[in-house]
């Protein structure tokens, strides 16, 4: 080693390399897997120089869809539509490996204590920041590669798939040297996230502007150096000079800051928290709040996000499937407004789907209070089972319902201001809100499954929600026997606006959520607590 | 003197293991009670039955004059219970944490909990995330010593704190024995245990082995003598119940067992005393007596060996 100060870095580097086996080839496989399966469907969706065309005017020229997915080049062949499309997507898995890569060998590591067992043998002080910057780069580049193969393979130009593998793989780059610089910054892994997170959302959020009004904006974001290559249709290397050059910066300059900071600390002082509580604070509902209060505002955000730009690309539907055969075989209607009351139904369900997940996921997170011993301290005071349980399966009831509000409101409100018709607003609030009765239902499985096999419930639970994402995406395209839907709560419910309003299978799915509830609390109360 | 926790025959399974098997446990109400056995042996477990987390599967349970398992929530009312390994959410502070936990046990008293904080010495102003294993436990504490119980239930509370912080529990808790109230105190910390408890309680592998007053239980052990004396000793080894004789012309020292103490102490006065040292057994040597056949079963002879 040149400097003392990164002795036993290639040990380290293979240590390293062991650890994440398993994880980096998952993010690898699924940029291949998200590559191939854009690149095929796109191939197949726009054969014909027509569909090229209505995809230009819809897609192509939607501020929603621009800001979504990038500058909109190269949209008269194939291969630029799946390059506006894909790009996004690649970029935002290659920031968040490299991000929860460098971060898990770099503050995570440190924050439990491990850097500093590490840190007492022989290893000089700027090994693991090295080790962790050097797999982040090499796995960036492993997934460019499987990128650049996939698109290749599946019958894409070569130059543009490998300028497209480069230029994404060069994003995770820049983002491995912006988290190795706040995990200089924040004393906790999930603050580094954040500003990590924060610095992801401001990159996108520029590069969306300057996308929209073209005002040279986008120069500003690492994600907008990337989509500046324009594979496949002007094949430019020359924007990634840029990446190449800050990533080292970067790089030199959480090194630096590294030496500036006691080992342990972060650069920033943590904000102190609250001396004594708020009055909120004094009931079990009060602190499953608390503790649920962030997820539910980050979904609340994406949600809204995700209705925004869903409504607002009702309109292009119309030009964009209106002569398209295969994608008429997903949307059925045979009038322009039925298209698209199809296409929102279907959007609806999509978002109701990913509620379900919330809901899940609220729902056992009073499972990791009890494992971890919280739940203990706080039954071991006068609160009951029943209302300890009940408190966090109120938030996650109250606050899926809530979601599919937000979904309801943002896709009313972006469609009411497209059509002008403000009765937009009540038809796709009311369509969204239609399917609590459901969503409940999941939540209420989620209990059941607490109260009677705690043990494999969370498993168990995502298990089924596995089997409903499956259901949802496929059952329909594939033809698969109705009894096969009917076993999906989601598929109980009508697809309002496309379908007829019905009260019966919604107070079906009521009933039932409420007695799936009720077993769960029930067996809750007579089992042992997880212990220890 | 009522019992403020009655427990007989407790058995409780996980699967196959037996946890707990035929627990014995009385606690009388106003004293502070030493809950003493090796790790594994069931402690925690008898703690979790007590609170109602965990059913017992065979036994009679009474806490507070109620069942544990069916009267709770109302029982939990009048007890505050700090845990062996305090957990924290990461992102509250330590002050919330207090608070919420007196709050939901009834109401916190500001002046009592300011005069703690001031005691243990503890930041409340700091997430849980980036407290110590100490000052997590000193967390629990004051939420527990600042609610006004009448029974405290302590878990190994003062694994992670540092020496004086082990001493300003100890006052504490002294304090808490004043105003009448009840302590059930799990240790293996017996030091900690000599200078607190009233009564103990020995438990091995889910069973009670022993209980009883310090006292008591030194009456089941030996003492260890030093002693000068104007003649030689002769015939002390002939004795019933003298163990390890070390005798050097006028001096000599040996264990005895406490009830034939006086017979020894007879025997080297008709040899002329000329000064006497003998030391009770501290509750070090009575925990490793319980445990020395099993200390001696893995292997460990030395250090039985060397007191019995």
């Amino acid at each position: 080693m040149t400097s003392p100060t990164l002795a036993g870095t290639g040990t380290l580097l293979r240590f390293a390399v062991r650890r994440d086996r398993v994880r980096l080839p998952i993010w690898v496989l699924a940029g291949a897997v998200l590559m191939a399966t854009q690149s095929s469907s796109n191939q197949r969706f726009y054969r014909t120089p027509e569909s090229l065309v209505a995809y230009r005017a819809s897609a192509g020229s939607n501020a929603a869809s621009i800001a979504f997915s990038g500058p909109p080049v190269g949209l008269d062949n194939v291969a630029g539509t799946i390059a506006f499309e894909i790009s996004s997507p690649l970029v935002l898995l290659a920031v968040l490996m490299a991000m929860f890569t460098t971060a898990r060998h770099t503050r995570a590591d440190e924050e439990a204590g491990r850097t500093e067992l590490l840190r007492s043998v022989q290893l000089g002080r700027h090994a693991p920041l090295l080790a962790a910057t050097v797999l982040s780069a090499a796995a960036c580049a492993v997934l460019g590669v499987a990128i650049a193969a996939a698109a290749a393979l599946s019958g894409l130009p070569v130059a543009g798939s490998v300028l497209l593998g480069v230029a994404t793989a060069s994003v995770g780059l820049v983002f491995t040297g912006v988290t190795a610089v706040c995990a200089q910054l924040s004393g906790v892994t999930r603050g580094v996230y954040g500003l990590v997170g924060a610095l992801l959302g401001i990159s996108f959020v520029v590069r969306a502007i300057g996308d929209s009004n073209g005002g040279g904006l986008s120069w500003l974001s690492p994600i907008g150096w990337a989509q500046a290559t324009h594979p496949w249709s002007d094949d430019r290397w020359w924007p990634l000079l840029l990446p190449l050059a800050i990533a080292p910066a970067l790089f030199v300059l959480a090194r630096r800051l590294l030496d500036r900071r006691d080992s342990g600390a972060g650069l920033l002082q943590p904000r102190p928290g609250a001396a004594t509580a708020p009055r909120g604070l004094s009931t079990p509902l009060g602190l499953a709040w608390r503790l649920h209060r962030g997820t539910v505002l980050a979904w609340g955000a994406g949600v809204t996000l995700l209705g925004f730009v869903y409504g607002g690309l009702g309109e292009s539907v119309e030009t964009l499937l209106g002569d398209n055969p295969d994608a008429q075989m997903f949307f059925r209607g045979d009038s322009t407004a039925e298209l698209i009351d199809s296409y929102l139904g279907g959007t609806l369900r999509i978002t109701a789907l990913l509620v379900a997940a919330y809901a899940v996921s609220a729902t056992c997170r009073s499972r990791t209070e009890e494992t971890s011993g919280r739940a203990e301290s706080v039954l071991a005071t006068g609160v009951s089972r029943l209302r300890w349980l009940g408190s966090h399966l109120t938030v996650a009831l109250i606050g899926s319902t809530g979601l599919l509000l937000l979904d309801g409101l943002a896709t009313g409100t972006s469609r009411a201001l497209a059509t002008g018709d403000a009765g937009e607003l009540p038809r796709l609030v009311g369509a969204a809100v239609a399917y609590a009765p459901a969503v409940w239902v999941v939540a209420g499985l989620a209990a059941v499954l607490i109260g009677l096999v705690p043990s494999a419930a969370v498993t168990t639970a995502w298990i089924v929600f596995a089997g409903l994402l499956v259901i949802t995406l496929f059952a329909e395209g594939f033809d698969w026997p109705a009894w096969v839907s009917d076993l999906s709560p989601l598929a109980q419910t009508p697809t309002v606006p496309a379908e007829q309003w019905q009260a019966t299978p919604l107070l079906a799915l009521g009933g039932l959520a409420v007695v799936l509830v009720a077993a769960g609390l029930a067996a809750f109360r007579r089992r042992d607590l997880a212990t220890g | 003197m009522s019992s403020a926790i009655s427990v007989s025959g407790l058995v409780k399974r996980f699967g196959r293991t037996r946890a707990l098997d035929g627990l014995d446990l009385d606690v009388r109400a106003g004293e502070v009670h030493g809950f003493l056995g090796p790790n594994g042996s069931g402690k925690s477990t008898t703690i979790r039955v007590l609170l109602g987390l965990l059913r017992a599967d065979a036994g009679a349970v009474q806490l507070l004059g109620g069942d544990p398992w069916r009267d709770a929530v109302a029982l939990h009312r009048r007890l505050a219970y700090v845990p062996g390994d305090v957990t924290l959410w990461p992102t509250i502070s330590g002050g919330e944490v207090i608070d919420l936990l007196s709050r939901l046990r009834g109401g916190v008293d500001p002046r009592r909990r300011a005069e703690l904080l001031e005691r243990f010495d503890l930041d409340p102003r700091k997430k849980a995330r980036t407290y110590s294993k100490g000052n997590r436990q000193k967390v629990a504490l004051v939420a527990a010593l600042a609610s006004d119980v009448e029974l405290l239930v302590l878990d190994e509370p003062t694994s992670g704190l540092d020496p004086i912080m082990e001493a300003t529990f100890q006052s504490c808790i002294q304090d808490v024995r004043a105003q009448g109230r009840t302590v059930l105190l799990s240790s293996h910390i017996l030091a900690e245990a000599e200078a607190l408890c009233d009564r103990v309680s020995i438990i091995r592998l889910g069973c009670t082995v022993q209980s009883g007053t310090l006292a008591d239980l030194r009456h089941l052990t030996r003492t260890s003598v030093t002693a000068e004396t104007a003649r030689p000793v002769t015939g002390l080894a002939d004795l019933p119940g003298v163990r390890g004789l070390q005798a050097t012309d006028r001096r000599v020292s040996f264990d005895v067992d406490s009830d034939h103490l006086e017979g020894a102490v007879r025997h080297l006065t008709d040899a002329g005393l000329r000064s006497l040292a003998s030391a009770p057994p501290t509750l070090e040597e009575l925990f490793l007596r319980q445990y020395g056949d099993e200390l001696a079963a893995a292997g460990d002879v030395g250090l039985t060996g060397s007191r019995a």
